[in-house]
């Protein structure tokens, strides 16, 4: 079964970047350049998987992830998320965690710790 | 003339140019190695004709990325003392036990090894602003050869960086920002700017060459034992440019055919228990490090919450069979003071650990009697007072 992850990050260098490396492994990729575009893609499209920027041009990573855990939604609140910054503020790695964020890395996204940390979540070998 | 003939990607083995501007792998976001062709050079040079050179780093040029010599920054970094530790060795019995004493480096640290090298290659390819997020020597010792070569340099540092490491980057016409977190945050807002403006971010591992100037302390190490490497070597553990460097140098020394023993020193990377992400990493059987949340350690060079190296780190502490400790503050301090009352060497807290950590393998037994064991203490305490 195809799993499908969902890239919040308005960068789009970066968002191809991650896309290249994620379908390399057979995951299905899916972008949104903002955060209230992402959070409407995570109900239409139920993504296995949120990778998250911080730095959004309209809300912030941290309110995305907090809307999600607080939506009530079984299935929402139990995405996981990682959360990718370039961590350009104090604090960012705490603030992404007490969001509800999964995991935190920073950028520059090490690809092969990226495949790791969403192999973690979902595996390729089911 | 430098041997230096490509940069290769640490994962992918992908290569790239040396003579342009080069950062890190842009496929896998991963460091570049600089590559050398050692066929030829392991049949035109002589590895004893080294040591009638002028001392000094640069004595080693050949294994250095810079091609015209006219480029090369010096203040006279390398050659560092290697210092015998016989008190501290006869209370630990251990009696082959030495100090690498880096503090002896221009700007009081082992950063002026990477720094040098770096920003002469920068010289060399034309680059004239360079940006580095710094824990405080890093900056000072940018901000010195910056100053030498006629760049211009912009210093990212925490606000808690000590006062030696503002003042020095100052005084050498650097551009000091000092901001409100760690290192890390630092290289997301060095990061940013470089990108903006077009400046060159020398930050650790996201270009090449500062760990080519880190990589002679191998090569300095293996001449003073006669080509034969110690057993252990145990280095405070940030970014871990020198210990990734030298392990490089162990590699390239074995393709010259320059080295007496086959089996290579155990290497020990020491951390702060309040910022330990390579120890936690290691323990727990990972391949790459968390995030280190909460970083706090009064070594300010080992409050990296994470090395853009962290998984050659690991990969090499493993391949060494070496291993990684944690420290407290109260045990850096307590070693501080036994290495200058006991060897007259006043440490950097970054390089007491080191001692801090030796005495854990001690009481561990993983370290014997009679093994040769180098201590690197990385910068001198003067800087902290």
């Amino acid at each position: 079964m195809t799993r499908t992850i969902l890239y919040i990050e308005d960068n789009a260098d970066n968002s191809l970047l991650v896309r290249r490396a994620l379908e390399a492994r057979g995951y299905q990729f899916l972008w949104a350049e903002n955060g209230l575009q992402g959070l409407e893609m995570i109900e239409q499209k139920q993504p296995d998987l949120l990778l998250l920027d911080i730095n959004l041009p309209d809300i912030d990573g941290y309110e995305v992830a907090r809307r999600l855990r607080s939506s009530g939604k079984g299935q929402l609140a139990y995405l996981p998320i990682i959360a990718i910054t370039a961590n350009a503020l104090k604090g960012d790695a705490e603030k992404a965690l007490n969001a509800g964020c999964d995991v935190y890395m920073a950028k520059p996204i090490n690809i092969r710790e990226l495949w790791a940390r969403v192999e973690a979540f979902l595996p390729t070998t089911e | 003339m430098t041997y230096l003939s490509h940069l290769q990607c640490s994962d992918c083995g992908r290569h790239f140019n040396a003579s342009e501007i080069q950062t890190y792998c842009p496929d896998c976001q991963a460091p570049l190695f600089a590559c050398y062709d050692l066929d030829a050079a392991r049949f035109k040079l002589d590895r004893d004709e080294f040591r009638r050179r002028l001392p000094g780093m640069w004595r080693w040029h050949e294994f250095l990325p810079v091609s015209n010599p006219e480029n090369i920054l010096t203040l006279g970094e390398g050659d560092a003392p290697l210092l015998r530790a016989p008190r501290l060795g006869a209370e630990l019995n251990l009696p082959n036990l030495y100090v690498k004493d880096e503090g002896r480096n221009p700007t009081g640290s082992f950063k002026a090894r990477g720094l040098s090298a770096a920003i002469s290659k920068a010289k060399e390819l034309g680059i004239e602003k360079v940006i580095i997020p710094t824990a405080g020597n890093a900056g000072g010792a940018m901000a010195a050869y910056a100053a030498r070569g006629g760049l211009q340099a912009y210093i990212f540092m925490p606000n808690n960086t000590p006062n030696a490491n503002v003042e020095e980057s100052r005084i050498a016409g650097a551009t000091v920002i000092q901001i409100d977190g760690l290192i890390s945050e630092a290289a997301g807002m060095a990061g940013e700017k470089a990108r903006a403006e077009g400046w060159f971010d020398v930050s650790t591992f996201k270009e090449p060459y500062r760990a080519e100037g880190k990589k002679i302390m191998g090569y300095e190490l293996a001449e003073a034992f006669e080509w034969r490497l110690p057993d252990v070597i145990i280095y405070p553990t940030g970014g871990g440019t020198g210990l990734v460097g030298m392990w490089k140098a162990f590699d390239e020394m074995e393709k010259l055919g320059w080295l007496e023993n086959k089996t290579r020193p155990r290497m020990v990377a020491v951390q702060a228990e309040g910022c330990a992400p390579v120890v936690k990493a290691f323990e727990s059987g990972a391949s790459f490090c968390d995030f280190w949340i909460g970083a706090t350690t009064i070594a300010s060079g080992l409050r990296v919450p994470k090395s853009f190296a962290d998984q050659i780190i690991l990969k090499y502490l493993h391949e060494s069979q070496g291993t990684a400790v944690a420290v407290s503050d109260d045990l850096i301090i307590a070693a501080q003071h036994r290495l200058a009352a006991l060897e007259g060497i006043f440490a950097a807290p970054e390089g007491a650990a080191t001692l801090a950590g030796l005495e854990i393998l001690v009481e561990q037994g993983w370290v014997k009697p009679e093994e040769t064991i180098i201590l690197f203490n990385t910068g001198t305490g003067l800087k902290y007072i």
